[in-house]
């Protein structure tokens, strides 16, 4: 991985400088492609632009999209970051995230901005104006983020641009996330439509929503920065767009008009060989390096259409990451370029051709396996061949519900670190809806094996800002360490509220997203500066920063070094108990008849006197019916004496007739 | 018949009532310590935890508090800011829970011991405007504590620690000090209640009518409108100490908004034995203030005809608003019921006179067994929905209302009595 990150950043920068001396290009974009295990391949696209801040104050766009560069002006935005996630990272077969996870969200939508304002109600409307613009501009329900999905974070999230000190003191984070949000093709079109060529030319051709939105795991980032350069030159605003996509290879290249999955037939298996029943007809295949042959038309539906002409030509615009030794096959007028590490290569593309690139299917190794060697040494030999083996990451995370029924449960992260000799130390924060309701005195973290149930060492702070009903989500931000090879369990209660049945959404016994925790892991030595303003309260598990979380706008962002690596889990869907949303008229009949039954019952006693049974006026059936017939009585006597004067007289007529 | 009679002592040997504490103390420490997933259990319930009652919350609020968080600065705890010093002066709950035991424990038997003198006081028979007929048959306040210490409501709500607990020993101590004849010390009681729940602050009509007519012959003060006056103007200065003494322990007024405005606005709506959630859960939302303002008003309007009409006797009154509470109050639970149900045997002498007491019984066992079963069906299980347990609510709503209509009418023909001693077991009726 970091291989991957320090290759990117050196031609990146390399491209940089060249930009610094020309002053033309400023814009580039690169795409990355790299295969991984089990029949995948990440690839990476990034487009990035710059304009320097005079330019920009003065509305004078070039590169930098004017759409939403009056949003930013007008929210008053100094740094912006926005993701569109679909997936789910596959950390323990792909290793580590591509741009050490920095360039990744949760599922769903995910914003940060660093507004500048005075006071926190500023911060606020100017979020709100910022979320309905956005809302608009990509097509997303960026304007369902809420006071009730809004935080403060206060450890997790760093500026990544150079903002001047005078405007730091003012500036106000402010994130918001909206799991629910079904990321496609809408997205997709804006995103596209803010680049300088359009996804009409350059590597943006290759993006097609029918590609993107059907990879394993999908995410597509905006980046709004300002960088001021370590010279001491002229301030740039930096726009970067990224989207990072794992494509299933094996899906990716089945023909539309046969979508069905087939066995393969037996000559195009990888077997294992080494396995001891290996032979003509039996055939143990080799997961890991299956499918491994691929074209760029087969897996995008199409071939680069050239490259952008505003594009810095000193940028490769495609990168390969195989093994030096495998052999790739290009098209016609581009030039490969290896880059040394033996395991990156780049090319450069004619502007007016179309690209093409395959890669062949790779060989299996004829030579047997030597003696002694282990039945995964040769499984690593061959894979060591055909793929660069992802690195492993500093953590794996994954998060889940406890318990069952719909009234109350837990959540726990598990969180493992790989690595034999060195603590990890990160943020891990979650920002869930009001209608969790978590119970802190139960957070819990412990290391896997060990019986001690709170183990102090663990958790050094808690930012801890609760739920309001209806108004605000739970803020948590948990400071812990990982031991070397060790996992540690993070547990807490909750309970789930109970809505008005207004509340709740059209499907609402598929149950509600809950957002991604962020880890954010804090590149060693950083920890060792904040350990020591947290002071006494940090041992006790709330240390000193759940003190921050009683004021009123949320506490002061803490400052610590960049992060290392972050990673977002899966989100959760959590089910809350329904009420019937058939009958709200039975039930305000229901208990409006309960109600009266009892009024009425304590009315009637209360102002009625009391008789003996035979005093006082009759009542009942038996008087009333009485009355009623002595009523009726004169009416039908005098009915049945006029029937008796209307027969005679119709005996008479008889007569006539 | 013997025995019985062993029974139905006059007053209570203090053996016998020592006896009876230690019994019930015993039975608790045991429940509380021999079953250990027993506490957490009925913690959960929702028909012993109320969002306003709840232990659990309680922890909650308390560790936030004692990690300088503000609890009311969030939508889980509810409860009254003395709560807070008072549980973290408590030994940690978690290492040494046996302290939270005891005093769970302690104060039912506070309570209980507040009804035992309210019992033998004989005030539910002969008060100091009416004498009944029947004042002669009655329980003895072992009887009456017994029954409230023995009252599995009572016992769950204990083992589940709601905080519900306090505010029955308050009301419990305010009906026996105005009988003792301590108006201020009532007062005082009522003012705790009413700061801890809010809504015993509607008993103070007839419990000012109670007080007033019990004051000791030596200092007492001939006009009502004055005593009221100055009796009301107690509650209140202690309430205005007891906000002011929460003031300072948790920096704001956020508090009031968060303990009492919930019980006004109803804002969390989980399930209870009431009626309010499930309506308030289906209510169409340009209605609910309106609703709201409805059940409040139809539950305050009780007080002022109850204490009218059975001016003679306001621990009837007192009874019968509790028993009204227990039903239309906004998070009701057994706790309530259990005071309810200790009042009851004060009134033994009208029992002939009760028409639907088998009834009523059969809906009370029907309810709890049922009530458990329905709420498994629609939150755990599935194979229910809201209804099954919104409509046990109801059943149970309309047993309780029927029982406390059936006591009105009880009291009332027993007052009746006295003035027509010859309809004495006779068929009446009411016009």
């Amino acid at each position: 991985m970091r291989r991957f990150l320090s290759f990117i950043f050196v031609s990146l920068l390399s491209s940089c400088f060249i930009q610094s001396t020309t002053a033309s290009a400023d814009y580039h974009e690169q795409l990355v492609l790299r295969p991984l295990p089990l029949s995948a391949l990440l690839a990476s696209f990034n487009f990035r632009s710059n304009t320097t801040l005079s330019a920009f104050e003065a509305h004078n766009f070039r590169f930098f999209p004017r759409s939403l560069g009056q949003i930013l002006q007008h929210a008053g935005t100094r740094e912006l970051h926005l993701r569109f996630s679909l997936g789910r990272w596959d950390a323990e077969s792909w290793g580590a995230r591509p741009w050490d996870g920095a360039r990744e969200g949760g599922t769903g939508v995910e914003l940060w901005a660093w507004l500048e304002a005075e006071t926190d109600d500023e911060a606020d409307h100017k979020w709100l104006t910022l979320t309905n613009a956005l809302s608009g501009l990509f097509c997303a329900s960026l304007n369902f983020i809420d006071g009730t999905r809004t935080t403060r974070p206060v450890m997790s999230f760093q500026p990544e641009g150079d903002h001047p000190n005078s405007t730091v003191t003012n500036m106000h984070l402010l994130y918001g996330v909206l799991p629910h949000e079904v990321v496609c093709t809408e997205n997709l079109t804006p995103f596209l439509k803010l680049l300088p060529c359009k996804g009409k030319a350059g590597i943006a051709s290759l993006l097609d929503g029918h590609k993107l939105f059907d990879a394993s795991w999908q995410s597509m980032a905006i980046d709004v920065r300002p960088v001021c350069p370590a010279d001491g030159g002229e301030c740039v605003l930096e726009i970067e767009q990224t989207i990072d996509m794992v494509l299933d290879i094996e899906r990716s290249k089945r023909p539309r008009g046969n979508p069905i999955p087939r066995p393969l037939p037996g000559h195009e298996l990888h077997c294992n060989s080494s396995k001891p029943y290996h032979a003509g007809d039996t055939c143990f295949p080799v997961d890991s390096i299956a499918h491994q042959d691929w074209s760029l038309s087969q897996l995008f539906g199409k071939t680069i259409k050239g490259t952008c002409p505003l594009t810095d030509p000193n940028t490769p615009p495609v990168c390969l990451q195989v093994p030096d030794s495998r052999a790739v096959s290009i098209s016609e007028g581009a030039v490969e370029k290896k880059n040394g590490d033996r395991v990156s290569r780049c090319f450069d593309i004619p502007p007016e051709a179309d690209f093409e690139l395959a890669l062949p299917r790779p060989e299996a190794p004829t030579s047997p396996p030597a003696q002694g060697e282990s039945e995964d040494g040769i499984q690593l030999l061959i894979e060591e061949e055909v793929l660069v083996k992802p690195e492993t990451p500093l953590l794996y995370a994954e998060r889940s519900f406890t318990g069952h029924g719909q009234e109350r449960g837990g959540v726990q992260t598990i969180l493992r670190n790989p690595s034999p000799d060195t603590a990890v130390e990160f943020i891990y924060m979650e920002s869930l809806p009001w209608f969790m309701r978590i119970y802190l005195h139960t957070m819990a973290a412990r290391v896997e094996g060990q019986a001690s149930h709170d183990n102090p060492s663990l958790i050094h702070e808690v930012y801890y800002r609760p739920a309001v009903d209806r108004a605000r989500g739970t803020q948590l931000e948990v400071r812990m360490r990982v031991p070397p090879a060790s996992t540690v369990f993070l547990t807490y209660d909750f309970e789930k509220s109970i809505l008005r049945y207004t509340e709740y959404p059209p499907d609402a016994n598929r149950g509600f997203d809950v957002a991604a925790a962020v880890i954010t892991i804090l590149a060693p030595g950083s920890g060792s500066e904040s350990s020591e303003s947290d002071g006494a309260g940090a041992g006790a598990g709330a240390g000193a920063g759940a003190g921050a979380g009683a004021g009123a706008g949320g506490g002061q962002q803490r400052r610590f070094a960049a992060a290392a690596y972050s990673l977002r889990t899966t989100s959760l869907l959590c089910s809350l108990p329904t009420p019937d949303f058939s009958m709200p008229y039975n039930v305000i009949i229901f208990t409006s008849t309960a109600i009266a039954l009892c009024f009425g019952g304590m009315f009637n006693i209360l102002v009625r006197r009391f008789v003996a049974a035979d005093e006082g006026p009759k009542v009942g059936l038996g008087p009333a019916l009485t009355k009623l017939g002595a009523r009726l009585r004169p009416a039908f006597e005098r009915l049945v004496r006029r029937k008796g004067r209307r027969g005679v007289d119709g005996v008479g007529g008889e007569k006539d007739l | 018949m013997n025995g019985g009679k062993a029974i139905v002592g006059r007053t209570s040997t203090r053996t016998a009532v020592l006896n009876l504490y230690l019994g019930a103390a015993v039975l608790r420490l045991a429940l509380f310590t021999l079953f250990r997933g027993l506490p957490d259990l009925l913690t959960g319930r929702v028909e012993i935890s109320t969002p306003v009652t709840s232990f659990k919350r309680l922890q909650e609020g308390l560790f936030l508090y004692n990690h300088n968080v503000s609890p009311y600065d969030g939508g889980v705890y509810h409860q009254a800011p003395l709560f807070l010093p008072l549980f973290s002066l408590l030994p940690d709950f978690s290492t040494l829970p046996v302290f939270t035991y005891l005093l769970y424990i302690a104060i039912d038997l506070l309570s209980a011991n507040a009804l035992l003198k309210i019992a033998d006081a004989g005030e539910a028979g002969s008060s100091a405007l009416f004498t009944s007929l029947r004042r002669d048959k009655r329980w003895s306040g072992l009887v009456v504590a017994a029954v409230f210490l023995f009252n599995p409501f009572t016992i769950a709500t204990c083992i589940g620690r709601s905080t519900s607990v306090f505010t029955t020993c308050a009301i419990l101590h305010a009906v026996a000090k105005a009988i003792a004849g301590a108006p201020f010390s009532a007062m005082v009681a009522l003012s705790f209640a009413a700061y801890l729940s809010m809504y015993p602050l509607l008993l103070l009509p007839p419990l000012v009518l109670l007080s007033f007519d019990r004051q000791l012959p030596a200092r007492a003060t001939k006009s009502l409108a004055q005593f009221a006056t100055s009796h009301v103007a107690i509650v209140g200065g202690v309430l205005a100490a007891l906000f002011g003494m929460s003031y300072l322990i948790t920096g704001s007024w956020e508090f009031l908004p968060s303990t009492y405005g919930v019980q006004l606005t109803l804002s969390d709506l989980a399930p209870n034995v009431g009626l309010w959630w499930y309506f308030f859960v289906e209510m169409f939302d340009s209605f609910r203030s309106f609703f709201l303002a409805v059940f409040w008003m139809h539950l305050s309007c009780y007080v002022g005809a109850l204490t009218l009409r059975i001016r003679r006797q306001p621990l009837v009154v007192i009874t019968l608003l509790m028993g009204i509470f227990n039903i239309f109050k906004p998070y009701p639970s057994i706790s309530d019921s259990s005071l309810f149900l200790a009042m009851i045997p004060l009134y033994r002498h009208v029992f002939p006179l009760m028409r639907y007491t088998f009834l009523v019984a059969a809906i009370i066992m029907y309810t709890t067994f049922l009530g458990p079963a329905f709420y498994h069906l629609w939150i755990y299980a599935g194979s229910g929905n809201a209804n099954f347990f919104y409509a046990i609510t109801l059943v149970w709503g309309l047993g309780l209302s029927l029982l406390v209509c059936d006591l009105t009418f009880a009291v009332l023909r027993d007052e009746w009595e006295v003035e027509r001693p010859e309809m004495v077991g006779k068929d009446i009726r009411q016009i």
